[in-house]
């Protein structure tokens, strides 16, 4: 039981039009995958999927241990094995930083006011927002806030985090501090995903590079060797793009 | 012409009657309203199999009729057609609630659907089962956004009120004719029933603005 997520064959379509096809993809504790591809690519697609958020529409998902469609299996139970940052932070406008963090120990993990609030606190602090705790999110910038939306993911103790090209929607000089936070997140050995056109994090942080195009898988392996010697003109073209 | 403000101070009693009545009939018509909006509106929202045919169907009866021809509906036509006899006092306050509850149909449906779906991405991706999410995310956000447009409602319904001297419920309007035809002073008579309704309409006002400020609108 090494592995924390395996799909086989996976394929995701909406109506007619397929969006994932056939991925096979094991992902094992500790490693940091990320995932990059043209838009539509199937990239943030293959996030959802993953936690459920998105249906399957064939295929097999497991996420630790846990099989989607075994008997007793809920959706709710893959996702608490998973924690997922998005692209627009979504963090709950009503509530306070602290509280978006509070709320998944309270109601997933049945803790107390004051365990979640201790929790809360040592991971605002780990995310280096200990000063802020008490603003709401329209207080705080956007580097902050997915700062919090990081908190708040890794508050339910999941196995792994899914980042939805988490800078995308930020300044370029608010990049950086989340950045930061999630290579923290890979140096302490947390199992990551994340769908970035970060490439300059990719090439430092990943263990493990993935392409995704139309929907599909077409390189899986080591960063620096994909970086370096690009195996199709398709992601050669697709770095040229992404460095211009 | 001069203004006679012995005919104010005379007809004073009646109109604070007829005020009261008033209040009455829109308390319980803004209540009723909010109770069958809420569900309706949630039903619609989440487009409930077979209920949200019957919702719309119910939406587009209320707001394709005036409430004059509901409330003679309610009171004139009901007991004819299934032997229901109501008060005028009924009539008015139940008319009221079905039209007021159609409108805040629309309102709780449109704050729910205006919530982010992200936000409720979120709520899903933390684990939080479907019922959680919308008890601490999308509900308390929905509400704070029907806020507005229920104070707007509820000034709408108090001044519908009016209309149900046709059923000659002795609100506040009712009095103003009746006295008018005492006094022959319509001057007198109107401007006081107008400042009656101003009065009422403001109050509500307020206490709509003060729970709006009280709860930051997000």
């Amino acid at each position: 039981m090494s592995r924390l997520i395996a799909c086989r064959n996976l394929s995701k379509r909406f109506g007619t039009t397929e969006v994932l096809r056939d991925i096979n993809l094991e992902v094992h504790p500790g490693e940091v995958v990320v995932i990059v591809g043209p838009s539509g690519s199937g990239k943030s697609t293959l996030l959802r999927c993953l936690n459920v958020l998105e249906p399957i529409s064939d295929g097999e998902l497991e996420v630790g241990g846990k099989r989607l469609g075994d008997r007793g299996t809920r959706k709710r139970d893959i996702r608490r094995e998973t924690g997922m940052v998005f692209q627009q932070f979504n963090l709950f406008p009503h509530m306070t930083a602290r509280d978006n963090v509070m709320l998944g120990p309270r109601k997933v993990r049945g803790q107390s006011r004051r365990e979640a609030g201790e929790l809360a606190d040592r991971l605002l602090n780990r995310v280096g927002l200990a000063d802020r705790s008490h603003h709401y999110p329209s207080e705080l910038s956007g580097g902050q806030q997915q700062r919090v939306a990081i908190a708040r993911a890794l508050a339910v103790n999941p196995r792994v985090m899914l980042f939805d090209e988490p800078t995308s929607a930020l300044d370029p000089e608010l990049r950086g501090e989340v950045l930061q936070v999630m290579q923290g997140l890979a140096a302490d050995g947390m199992t990551m995903l994340i769908v970035t056109h970060e490439m300059r994090f990719a090439a430092d942080v990943a263990s493990r590079l993935i392409f995704m195009d139309e929907g599909r898988i077409l390189h899986d392996g080591n960063p620096k060797t994909l970086f370096q010697d690009p195996p199709s003109d398709r992601f050669r073209d697709f770095l040229r793009h992404v460095q211009s | 012409m001069d203004f006679r403000w012995d005919v104010v101070w005379n007809a004073l009693p009646q109109m604070v009657d007829g005020a009261q009545l008033t209040a009455q009939i829109t308390l319980l018509g803004i209540g009723g309203g909010l109770l069958i909006g809420t569900l309706c509106g949630l039903i619609t929202a989440f487009r409930v199999p077979v209920l949200h045919w019957l919702v719309f169907v119910y939406v587009s009866v209320i707001r394709g009729t005036p409430i004059v021809v509901q409330a003679m509906f309610i009171y004139f036509a009901l007991p004819l057609a299934m032997d229901i006899t109501l008060s005028g006092f009924a009539a008015a306050s139940l008319c009221l609630a079905l039209n007021a509850g159609a409108y805040i149909t629309e309102i709780v449906r449109g704050a729910v659907q205006s919530i982010d779906k992200g936000l409720q991405d979120a709520g899903l991706a933390l684990g939080l089962s479907y019922p959680q999410v919308l008890l601490s995310i999308v509900g308390p956000l929905a509400f704070r956004r029907t806020i507005p447009p229920l104070g707007n409602q509820f000034i709408i319904s108090l001044k519908d009120s009016a209309l149900f001297l046709v059923i000659g419920v002795a609100e506040l309007a009712q009095r103003g004719e009746q006295l008018t035809a005492q006094t022959g002073r319509a001057l007198e008579i109107w401007t006081a029933v107008a400042v009656f309704y101003l009065i009422m309409t403001f109050i509500l006002a307020m206490i709509m603005r003060l729970i709006e400020r009280r709860m930051r609108i997000l």
